[in-house]
């Protein structure tokens, strides 16, 4: 019987039995992630959005080629997208604004609107009083500059139309209004076509690359347990002392941790889709189309590989250093490591960066877990499997060092 | 006589302290021999050494004809050993913990549980007590199945460093039948380590006295009544050691 097999026995037996630990691991991103999905749309939908919008002018005017038009109707256009939006807004008079206490957006139609509106030679405004620090005042914001970019385009174009047909010219409104416009085309880096669908994807995978954040805690605190906690507890001198060899123990310990993670994996994996199907619901459209098995599966792999490598790296570090303290110290900084390329994996494409900082981060093995997803979702395989044995040799090299350093004296006299 | 270990002015320093100074001594095959000595005497270093966990600085180790540190894979197939305070895995029962070990010991599946169930009868323990989880045992019962744990191998040597620190007269008194008895059934050789005189006087064969790292007297209790020129172990003992606390 391979040394091996008693000591994933044992390793597997200690994790099932600690249930607690193990619904918690499994539970967390279930319960965290869905909860931020639905805070970030309901808690705004509950949030009181106020937008009060002053006539001042309270005109109405006649455009050729447009038709009839008031302030008034502006100002309905306006609330009604509003409330379509989520906002409480009111039409009110300027001299009772102050009866209605806190607002996130003010709307003001000045006095001569509709006389500047309809002039050849003036330019009309509209006054936009916008709170500080409020992201439903942007959104409102966003709205409001929808209803009158339309108007005024209406507008334009009826000028131009009118004045061409008193110069008894032959004009296309457009050719005067945006005489240049920008065709833009989506294209992979091999520079085929790319659909509207897989530019989204890209975008996706970089929050799911981000989301890997969430998956090297767990497993590391398992290892952390099972070896100096070991030591605590004291079962691992008599343990030493049989003929277990080293690399089985150490490799026995690794692969039981990594299953604590693979558990977390697959557990933030599924919180990950809940995470996008809420709010797809929401609003209406199937993201779960964009989320293909294939991705699912990789992503799933690029957690296993994150989780075995962050083991891979802390365990030497657990064995040199012998001591619970030290071993925390020392997770903090493998999980912040793993968290600023995972951070950084939302706003840079690391392919693109100049060869000295890619280089660099192509030594720290998430990097490749990362770009396992980015590649995937471009459909460049080959290199998802790359990227994948470069990730797993750095952490099996890491493995044989941890193996190399293990000292028995050391485990048994360092100080807890 | 064949012997089983043979140490010659084996030295061991931690840093500044010298936990060894020059130990010499032989274990022959078959006999229980106990260490016995004051706190901090080098007992532990001592069998931790005889256990391979330890490499000594000078010196020589042979542990049933293998040099050690050389061959310290070798002697960890042929030994056993049970820590001084070791505990069991709490999460896992009475049997588990045995089998665990036999497992570890054993070249296949039958073999293990063989060894388990020898485990479980020297243990003592009941059916219903062996597979309830450890944490719930009392400390005498987990100190039996650890005991059983180190003797159901039959390794030819097996090292217990104060199996019966911080029991009851009660436990106690179990943990030293089970030594007594199944030294012998089994064949197999013990050095234990102890602060009690009445238990090394009951069970060795052999007697090693040991303190501030040094040797001070080794043989049968007879041996070292006469060398100490004492009634009584604890006479021999006192006079042996006893100055140095004066």
């Amino acid at each position: 019987m391979s040394k091996l097999y008693p000591i994933i026995w044992k390793e597997l037996r200690d994790m099932i039995r600690d249930v607690r630990t193990l619904i918690l691991i499994a539970s967390l991103p279930l319960i965290v992630m869905p909860l931020m999905s639905i805070s970030s749309i309901y808690m705004q939908q509950l949030q009181v959005s106020r937008v009060l919008i002053i006539d001042e002018d309270c005109s109405h005017a006649y455009i050729p080629f447009l038709g009839n038009i008031s302030t008034k109707d502006i100002a309905m256009n306006i609330s009604y997208l509003l409330k379509i939006n989520g906002f409480e807004p009111k039409i009110i008079e300027e001299n009772i604004k102050a009866e209605y206490g806190e607002y996130d957006l003010l709307v003001k139609i000045p006095r001569g609107f509709m006389k500047n509106l309809t002039s050849f030679t003036l330019k009309a405004y509209v006054v936009i009083e916008k709170v500080v620090g409020s992201p439903r005042a942007d959104i409102a914001e966003t709205v409001i500059n929808y209803v009158l970019s339309d108007l005024s385009r209406k507008i334009s174009k009826a000028k131009v139309t009118y004045l061409a047909t008193l110069a008894k010219i032959k004009v296309a409104p457009e050719s005067i209004l945006e005489p240049l416009s920008i065709i833009t085309t989506i294209v992979k880096p091999t520079g085929t076509p790319a659909s509207p669908e897989e530019e989204f994807r890209i975008r996706l995978a970089r929050l799911m690359a981000f989301s890997l954040i969430f998956v090297t805690t767990p497993s590391i605190a398992y290892i952390n347990d099972s070896i100096v906690g070991e030591k605590e507890r004291k079962t691992i001198e008599a343990l030493l002392a049989t003929p277990v060899p080293r690399y089985s123990l150490i490799i026995g310990k690794v692969f039981t941790a990594s299953i604590v993670g693979l558990i977390a994996g697959l557990s933030d994996a599924l919180s990950l889709i809940l995470f996008f199907v809420i709010p797809s619901i929401f609003y209406g459209f199937n993201i779960l189309s964009y989320l293909t098995p294939s991705l699912i599966a990789i992503h799933v792999v690029a957690v296993y590989l994150s989780i075995f490598t962050s083991l891979a790296i802390i365990t030497p570090i657990i064995i040199r250093s012998g001591s619970y303290r030290a071993s925390h110290v020392a997770s903090l900084t493998v999980v912040s490591l793993a968290s600023i390329v995972f951070f950084m994996a939302l706003y840079v494409d690391i392919d693109k960066l100049i060869h000295i900082a890619r280089y660099a981060l192509y030594v720290i093995p998430y990097t490749h877990a990362v770009l396992m997803i980015k590649n995937a979702v471009l459909g460049t395989i080959t290199n998802v499997f790359i990227h994948a044995l470069i990730i797993t040799a750095i952490s099996l090299a890491l493995l044989l060092l941890a193996i190399k350093l293990f000292s028995d004296e050391r485990i048994i006299y360092s100080k807890t | 006589m064949k012997y089983v270990v043979k140490l010659r002015n084996v030295r061991k320093s931690f840093g500044k302290t010298q936990a060894l100074r020059s130990v010499s001594f032989d274990v022959y095959e078959g006999e229980i021999f106990g260490l016995i000595g004051p706190n901090g005497a080098g007992k532990t270093t001592t069998l931790r050494i005889i256990s391979t966990l330890v490499r000594h600085d000078e010196g020589y180790v042979n542990v049933l004809g293998y040099e050690l540190p050389k061959y310290k894979d070798y002697v960890r197939g042929k030994i056993a050993y049970l820590p001084e305070d070791a505990r069991l895995y709490g999460r896992l029962t009475g049997w588990e913990n045995l089998l665990y070990f036999a497992m570890i010991y054993s070249k296949d599946k039958e073999e293990a549980i063989r060894m388990a169930k020898l485990g479980a009868e020297i243990s003592g323990l009941s059916p219903t007590d062996l597979h309830r989880k450890t944490s719930e045992y009392s400390k005498g019962m987990a100190r039996r199945v650890a005991v059983a744990r180190a003797l159901m191998t039959k390794a030819p040597l097996v090292i217990l460093d104060e199996p019966t620190t911080g029991l009851d007269v009660f436990s106690s008194y179990n943990i030293r039948k089970i030594i007594k008895k199944y030294a012998k059934e089994l064949k197999v050789t013990i050095i234990l380590s102890s602060h009690n005189i009445l238990e090394i006087q009951y069970l060795c064969d052999r007697i090693a006295l040991i303190d501030k790292g040094k040797i001070l007297a080794v043989g049968t209790p007879e041996e070292i009544l006469e060398q100490a020129k004492a009634s009584n172990l604890e006479e021999a003992f006192i006079k042996l050691v006893g100055d140095s606390y004066e």
